[in-house]
């Protein structure tokens, strides 16, 4: 397998770990959170702050955790009585407003320059077998992630988050904690988003504010309706497919000696595009939501 | 169906690598995203470089072939395009990107594949400590704004306030030039880093007016640049002297009457290449220089396929062997590239400018 | 302090058309539109293309302006209608996905360089010290007419009424007769019409670029939500309320309280600031300041 495909896949599975977090909280609470960077920044300057003072990776990792946990507790506290479209505007302005303090505040964050140099993941290994443990390092998250959600949205507590989704008020009359369940759901979400914080700045060992644009958010989004909202396989196998096919248009471009611009307007066509299509035409995604059975109740 | 596209897709990707036969050479710009504008500049600078040189026999006997990918301003797809550029494509040398952030990573990438990497458009500081094999065309440190701090010094300005771009690049070229010029005993009465893509800039500009500075020391490309100088003629802010930090891209785009008098420095396009070069571009492009970007995209190519012909081979620990063989005396179009032991652009050339008819010419 | 006041109507004049124009469309369709902030960019380009052609100035507005009132219809009727079949969430998230499409034409219709019309350009009229240029002012008369316009039509004829009925209660206005469908029509015709209208305002200003519609999202958003969707002319408070809030930011001189010449906040938080007013007003009226509706759970 060669070094390009290794690099895609570790990619999609960053961006996997991002897609089953949003999954989490659209696909299965129904919280319309376009933040989501917001809290995959969290991770990435979690690390970054802590290899900055020489603190240690599992140090980093844990301030990205806290700092998600934080972020995801705060973003469902202001949710609790806004309607979902107001709530998704009050995220998208809320992850813009902790860009803006990052690209701003530049004693502590460095400021748009970033910080830059961070220690990767194994650095005592070979190139080859670096990016091999790198690989597996990642595919594991994913995995850990991914049994997680399973179990999580499996049992009573998907039900749970289920119910809310689709019958808010049936739910509260039938003793369930709105408010509690929407913030266990956004931490959960904010720490699975963390995690892939963490291993993309170790990863590519630079962070900045450019890597968290609202846009970013929208292709996650596009992940996850393109998988399949409600379905963990789903949200990895968007994330896959994006950014397999992202990685690919170039050579498309090479074969048929298009310009580069095209490649630009490729990527905006494929993500808008697609989601437009899966909305008109395949609403449930490539692999639908399963209903009508829990399985570890 | 969408999966079998996928799998023709990645086929088709894997069974392209082998490009016509000569050199190929690789570049990452930022082609769409928030510094397309940029980008766009670096391509032209680069199309210019590759015109040249296979007009006049190519590399190595054969045409040379740029294979350009797009980054949009982003880390991971700039990775995405280092690594099929180097595992795919097979490039000896890759040339790219403009903001640090993306810069960084993929040279440290390249370095560590044991490829060269030419920097053409980021002045981050930690660019020097990516290792061998890594060169700038630009200097990073300070040149630019300790050569500003002391040209708007001794000029008899001693109150400036300040207005760049909100990113690495403003962020830099700002700090350094508070700190020379603040050393040398001037005052900076506000430094004010715009957000890009604005309407308007009015109330920065305002706030800026407000400190009643005796200049105004100002950098912008593209679209800010001319909303920046039509509004602060409309201002009246025009009546103190405008300074623009590389003038020729800071008026490109404006109508010539608002410019008119500004003082500003830039790049030495006058050397014994650099005249050619700008009238070159003019004719191809039909425009002035869009940013100074180009220059050092065309310097970077044009390095590289001397630095080829030199060492008789695509190896790249061969190449970098010649870059630093000529990087003691290269003559570009943006001046004498003199690399030091870092393989980092040491000094440039700067020139004071003074806008004169509509046009940028050297003042005494 | 004149300057202040121009500062914050020439900003809540950018603001005003395509957010009344966003909240205008939810009050009918019951979804916030993403789109809208590009029909403002498509409205200006297209202009000045018209204008380039050599069509007199206004006539090139008014085609712009027109044809993207067309182009906003059937956008609708293809897509977003379909879309709102499955819920006011899935429809923004459509609306959003086309707009990337949209960027995606830009940039290869456009590239990525700014343009505007080709208009003489004068020295500012000098008024109590303030200053204010003769486009300006066109393009304060521009917004000040549309708002006038939309008003009489909205609240003192026929059409206006049905549609306000149709906006308080789709089906009992269905049942009087109403055509709602027609009215859906009209007034996403009317909505596409303002929002290119905004663009064709910001571009008689200064320049614009294929960025600009996305860059005024989440203010738009802002002064919409703040006004209560769904509720016009709140929109137009909003955008004032907006306008006030970033003007006070970039315009306010800390410098004597901290014994220093000038002391601005960074120009960047302009934006911060108006955001977090939002979250802050949410927090407390989480309808906006001008609903008074029953809050739907």
């Amino acid at each position: 397998m060669s070094d390009f495909l290794i690099h895609v896949t570790i990619m999609a599975g960053i961006f996997s770990l991002l897609a089953l977090s949003l999954n989490l909280q659209v696909g299965f609470g129904g919280l319309m959170n376009f933040g989501q960077i917001a809290l995959f920044g969290c991770g990435t300057y979690g690390a970054a702050l802590a290899f900055e003072q020489d603190l240690g990776m599992l140090t980093g990792l844990f301030f990205g955790l806290v700092a998600a946990a934080v972020v995801g507790w705060v973003f469902a506290s202001i949710g609790r009585n806004l309607q979902a479209d107001y709530w998704g505007i009050v995220t998208l302005a809320l992850a813009e407003v902790l860009r803006l303090i990052a690209t701003n505040e530049d004693r502590i964050t460095g400021g748009a320059q970033g910080i830059s140099g961070i220690r990767p993941f194994f650095p005592g290994l070979e190139s080859r077998p670096q990016q091999l443990a790198i690989l597996a390092l990642v595919l594991g998250c994913v995995l850990v992630a991914w049994l997680l959600c399973e179990r999580l949205t499996g049992g009573r507590y998907g039900l749970g988050l289920k119910i809310m989704r689709e019958e808010p008020q049936l739910s509260a009359s039938l003793g369930y904690d709105i408010l509690a369940l929407k913030r266990q759901c956004m931490v959960l979400g904010g720490l699975i988003a963390a995690v892939s914080g963490f291993l993309f700045a170790h990863y590519v060992s630079f962070v900045g504010p450019d890597q968290l644009g609202t846009s970013e958010t929208f292709l996650i989004w596009a992940m996850i309706v393109i998988g399949g909202l409600g379905n963990n396989a789903g949200a990895i196998l968007g994330a896959f497919l994006l950014q397999f096919t992202f990685a690919f248009v170039p050579f498309v471009k090479d074969l048929t000696g298009l310009p580069t611009e095209f490649v630009a307007a490729t990527r905006l066509v494929l993500i808008g595009g697609g989601l437009v299509a899966f909305i008109l035409w395949r609403q449930a995604g490539l692999i639908p939501e399963k209903t009508g059975r829990a399985r570890h109740v | 169906m969408k999966k079998l596209l996928l799998a023709g897709l990645v086929l088709a990707g894997l069974s392209v690598s082998a490009h016509a036969e000569g050199v190929v050479i690789g570049t990452i710009l930022p082609l769409s995203g928030a510094s397309a504008t940029v980008g766009e500049d670096q391509r032209r600078g680069i199309e210019l470089a590759l015109d040249q040189i296979n007009a006049s026999g190519g590399v190595l006997g054969k045409p040379l072939t740029i294979v350009t990918e797009d980054s949009a301003g982003r880390t991971a797809t700039a990775l995405d395009a280092a690594k099929k550029l180097v595992t795919v494509d097979k490039v000896p040398v890759v040339l790219g990107e403009f903001s640090s952030g993306v810069t960084i990573p993929v040279a440290e990438y390249l370095v560590q594949q044991g490829r060269s990497h030419i920097n053409i458009g980021s002045s981050g500081l930690k660019i020097r400590t990516i290792g061998a094999g890594q060169f700038s065309v630009l200097g990073l440190d300070d040149v630019a704004s300790d050569f500003a701090a002391q040209d708007v010094y001794a000029s008899g300005a001693r109150k400036v306030a300040i207005i760049v771009p909100n990113n690495g690049y403003g962020q830099g070229m700002a700090s350094a030039f508070e700190k020379k010029f603040t050393a040398l005993g001037g005052t900076v009465t506000s430094a004010l880093l715009y957000t890009e893509g604005q309407t308007s800039y009015r109330r920065e500009l305002q706030q800026l007016e407000a400190g009643s500075p005796d200049a105004y020391i100002y950098s912008a490309y593209g679209k800010e640049s001319a909303t920046i100088n039509r509004e602060g003629f409309e201002l009246g802010l025009n009546d103190k002297p405008w300074y623009g930090l590389y003038l020729t891209m800071c008026i490109s785009d404006s109508e010539p009457h608002y410019v008119e008098g500004q003082i500003g420095m830039d790049l030495n396009y006058i050397g014994p290449n650099g005249k050619g070069y700008q009238d070159a571009y003019k004719k191809k492009f039909g425009t002035d220089f869009t940013s100074t970007f180009n220059g050092f995209a065309y310097d970077g190519v044009m390095l590289v396929a001397a630095a080829i012909n030199k060492a008789q081979s695509t190896d790249p620990a061969k190449i970098n062997a010649a870059i630093v063989e000529l990087g003691k005396d290269y003559d570009g179009v943006t001046g004498p590239i003199v690399l030091d032991a870092d393989g980092q652009r040491s000094a440039q050339p700067y020139l004071h400018l003074k806008v004169v008819d509509g046009k940028a010419v050297v003042a005494p | 302090m004149l300057q202040f006041l121009i500062d914050v109507l020439m900003r809540a004049c950018d603001l005003a058309l395509v957010a009344i124009a966003l909240s205008a469309v939810y009050s009918l369709m019951k979804f916030p539109n993403v789109a809208l902030v590009q029909y403002a960019t498509a409205g200006a380009l297209l202009a000045i293309l018209f204008q380039r052609s050599g069509v007199p100035v206004w006539l090139a507005i008014g085609c712009g302006v027109g044809l993207t009132g067309l182009i906003g219809v059937l956008l609708n009727e293809f897509i977003f209608s379909r879309m709102l079949k499955s819920g006011s969430a899935t429809a923004m998230i459509g609306s959003l996905a086309v707009s990337m499409i949209i960027s995606a034409v830009f940039l290869l219709a456009v590239g990525p360089t700014a343009t505007r019309f080709a208009l003489p350009i004068s020295r500012p009229m000098r008024i109590l010290g303030a200053r204010i240029t003769e486009w300006q002012l066109w393009s304060f008369g521009v917004v000040a007419g549309a708002l006038l316009l939309f008003a009489l039509l909205y609240f003192r004829t026929d059409l206006g009424r049905q549609m306000r009925a149709t906006a308080t209660n789709e089906v009992l206005a269905d049942a009087t007769g109403i055509n709602t469908r027609r009215m859906k029509a009209l007034i996403v015709l009317i909505s596409g019409l303002l929002a290119a209208l905004g663009g064709v305002a910001i571009a008689l200003k200064g320049e614009i670029s294929i960025q600009t519609g996305l860059d005024l999202l989440l203010p738009v958003f802002a002064a919409a939500i703040l006004g209560g969707l769904g509720n016009p002319f709140g929109a137009v408070a909003g955008a004032l309320v907006i306008a006030v809030a970033e003007t006070i930011v970039t315009n306010t001189n800390f410098g004597p309280l901290l014994g220093r010449a000038v002391a601005f906040l960074p120009a960047a938080y302009a934006t911060a600031g108006s955001f977090l007013l939002l979250v802050a007003t949410l927090l407390w009226r989480p309808r906006g300041i001008f609903v008074s509706e029953v809050k739907r759970v």
